[in-house]
């Protein structure tokens, strides 16, 4: 079975595994007990949090609140800093921040949404004519989870600080941390990320903020995490998410190069006449989006499951055309025929070449069949 | 202070000399639904008791019961020795705090001290002397208490009539094949016939993978929900993929589900003649969607060599199915939102009154003998 749906989560590190077993067994006490124990725990996760925020910022500057998910630390994030005047973000966001701003307006806030080029990233005019004096929280996707798109973030941050100094700045970094080679500006006070699409295991995620940022808990309870996120620490989570980030960042450029390869060499194989890609050239290698017009995309997902790939899907299977296009695409003016045909192939560091050359086979096949019998 | 459960059932006490027959099936049929619950069920002139449970288990089996056809209603009662202070302490129990009551008293057993008025009197009047938020209202009380003398030397106290399913236990009126999409009709169509005692079994058709697991799952859900009033069901599940795909490559696309539907009405008599089947139940209702028009029903029955097909829920309009949907409990399953295999390969303009020439002219370009066996070679059989 070749495993080509990472974007939605990857298959945890087994060497990761290993290490981080005895934080399962042994190592199981309370990290905030105070015999030593515990107490060696609580030291442990601190220099646990420092190195899974030394890889993409600055210690001195940031400090890492640990969550128990990406949509956790999105929605600490909008809740928690987007507390005034108007939130600016994306139709582009995830549905951990899309949904929870759509909540924040429903509960009386100013919401507003910036445009999307076509390849979906955002259209910088339009997000900047959003920002203004009042606006207090500014939060752009890093890479678009559904097309690959990447939004220069360091960049859209500096420039919005420049019409409001005091807007917070929050990314939504899920599909870019360990993945991407970048490092966080100081423009950038919140960033998301997550532990189970680098390897290591569902459960745990993080919110990295700047160390000058005052922003409100989102959990309240025993102070744990600097009094931001209380909860008795799932170190066992924490400490493989440490172990998966150094093993992906250790081999950072190289994974980076080889998954390049595997995207373009699957992009290359891909019939023409059938697949149409709509990731852009200059997104992420991680995720490759294509559409193929005529064949609904949850059909060819359970087609080529069949045939022993596993894939993901822009759409769910309703009647209702308005629920069953997904929200980005459409955003990212792509029409109905096309918006019900997309796939999104996402990959992980350990794919292969052959394994894309392998996919390109099933995917010609299976979906050309579909779509003749289609027609 | 032990619980039982009252039993009454419905049509069955009509019955004249096979009153017998229907009484034996419904008793097996209850002791079914309780299977894996610790119990007893005991006949008792003209209603069964259920006794000797766990009282934690008091609402799972009265939810239970009240799903087994040919049950009235249900309540659950203090089962006390016929002493006027046993019955006194059970009334207090199922009496409310405060508010209006009333005391009904039946009495079986001739020999007590008591005729009925007179233990209504005295409970009554005891229940008044014990707490001073209540008031007699014979007319319009907010709670009654029922007390009944049994020849037994044992009185049942309860204070509510819960509903039955009613109708007649199932397997007491043969066996049909219901053809069931994941929609709200047919779960509705299948209760209906169920009710009259018959013993259903289901059929899906699927079109895997223009149609997702979770339609799947769904009509497995579904046919859950019927297994607790059918006292089981067997689901009968057959791909219509190859066949669609037929249809789609050399058919007018306005004849899809004309088309299918006769392929359906084909493969599910085949199947019904082989289970034993009396005859096919389907969930259409006249001129609800476009293939739901009495010619759309001529061509599908035309293609049926022997047996009835029941369309009980001809002459309903939607919301009434919706009503009696909810009521079964299979609503909120029906209206998640995948698809059955109907809606892939939908023609943007079906055909609404086909004329039987023209279909079987386009039916012509089709192996209908070679789709069917090799739809039937798909068969999957799930018991639920």
């Amino acid at each position: 079975m070749i495993y080509f749906d990472n974007a939605a989560t990857t298959k945890p590190d087994k060497d990761c595994l290993g290490r981080a077993e005895k934080y399962l067994t042994d190592q199981f006490y309370n990290p905030s007990a105070l015999y030593a124990e515990g107490y060696n725990l609580h030291l442990d996760l601190r220099s646990a949090r420092e190195s899974i925020l030394s890889h993409i910022a600055d210690k001195n500057a940031y400090e890492l609140i640990i969550t128990s998910c990406g949509s956790e630390a999105d929605n600490q994030a909008v809740f928690c800093a987007g507390r005034r005047g108007n939130i600016v973000t994306t139709s582009g966001e995830h549905a951990a921040v899309y949904s929870a701003v759509s909540e924040a307006k429903l509960r009386g806030g100013d919401v507003r949404f910036a445009k999307l080029n076509a390849d979906g990233s955002v259209n910088e005019e339009s997000l900047l004519s959003l920002v203004d004096k009042d606006t207090s929280l500014v939060s752009v996707i890093h890479v678009n989870n559904e097309t690959g798109a990447v939004n220069d973030i360091n960049s859209l941050a500096a420039k919005v600080k420049k019409i409001n100094s005091r807007t917070v700045f929050h990314s939504d970094g899920v599909q870019a941390y360990g993945k991407l080679p970048y490092r966080l500006s100081q423009n950038v006070d919140l960033y998301s990320l997550s532990a189970h699409k680098i390897g290591a295991l569902k459960g745990t995620g993080a919110l990295i903020k700047r160390k000058t940022l005052n922003i409100k808990p989102y959990i309240y309870g025993g102070g744990q995490e600097n009094g931001l996120r209380s909860g008795t620490e799932n170190v066992f989570g924490i400490k493989m998410l440490e172990y998966a980030a150094d093993k992906v960042y250790g081999n950072l450029q190289e994974n980076y190069k080889k998954i390049s390869a595997v995207k373009g060499r699957l992009c290359e194989l891909l019939d023409k006449n059938i697949f149409t890609v709509l990731s852009p050239q200059s997104g992420s290698p991680y995720i490759l989006t294509v559409a193929a017009e005529g064949v609904r995309g949850e059909t060819a997902l359970h087609a080529v499951n069949d045939k022993g790939l596993i894939i993901g899907t822009g759409s769910a299977c309703s009647s209702n055309a308005a629920k069953r296009h997904s929200r980005v695409i459409t955003a990212c003016g792509i029409n109905d025929k096309l918006a019900d045909s997309v796939l999104r192939i996402s990959f992980c560091c350990n794919n292969t070449a052959e394994e894309a050359e392998l996919a390109a086979e099933i995917l010609n096949k299976t979906v050309g069949e579909l779509k003749e019998a289609l027609k | 202070m032990e619980k039982v459960i009252i039993i009454r059932y419905a049509e069955i006490h009509l019955k004249g000399k096979n009153r017998g027959y229907f009484e034996h099936i419904f008793a097996v049929n209850m002791e079914k639904s309780l299977k894996g619950i610790r119990h007893e069920i005991h006949r008792q002139s003209g209603r069964y008791l259920v006794e000797g449970f766990a009282d934690e288990n008091t609402d799972l089996i009265v939810n239970k019961i009240k799903r087994v056809f040919g049950v009235h209603s249900v309540s659950v009662a203090y089962k006390v020795p016929s002493d006027m202070n046993e019955i006194f302490n059970a009334a207090k129990l199922v009496a409310g705090e405060s508010g209006t009551f009333k005391v009904e008293t039946h009495r079986a057993d001739k020999t007590f001290p008591l005729n009925s008025p007179q233990i209504s009197a005295e409970i009554g009047g005891r229940m008044l002397e014990s707490n001073r938020l209540l008031k007699v209202d014979v007319h319009n009380p907010d709670f009654v208490i029922n007390i009944d003398v049994r020849e037994n030397g044992t009185a049942l106290v309860f204070n509510k009539f819960e509903s039955g399913a009613d109708g007649m236990p199932v397997g007491t009126a043969g066996k049909g094949l219901l053809l069931i999409s994941g929609g709200i009709d047919s779960p509705v169509a299948g209760h209906m016939i169920a009710k009259r005692g018959m013993k259903i079994e289901g059929l899906h058709f699927h079109s895997y993978p223009y149609t997702n697991m979770q339609a799947r799952q769904k009509v497995n859900d579904l046919a859950a929900v019927l297994s607790e009033y059918n006292c089981g069901f067997t689901l009968n599940v057959v791909s219509v993929k190859r066949i669609q795909e037929e249809i789609h490559k050399n058919c007018n696309g306005a004849y899809m589900v004309t088309l299918l539907r006769r392929f359906m009405m084909r493969i599910a008599e085949i199947i019904a003649d082989k289970n034993g089947d009396q005859c096919i139940i389907t969930g259409e209702s006249l001129g609800q969607v476009a293939s739901q028009t009495v010619e759309g029903m001529t061509s599908s029955n035309s293609v049926i060599k022997n047996l009835p097909v029941l369309r009980p829920l001809c002459g309903f309009d939607k919301n009434e199915i919706i009503e009696r949907s909810r009521k079964i409990g299979t609503y909120e399953i029906s209206i998640q939102p995948f698809e059955d295999c109907c809606t892939v390969f939908l023609p943007e303009y079906p055909i609404i009154k086909p004329k039987i020439e023209d279909v079987l002219a386009e039916e012509a370009k089709l192996d209908v003998e070679g789709l069917i066996t090799d739809a039937l070679s798909t068969l999957e059989i799930t018991e639920l």
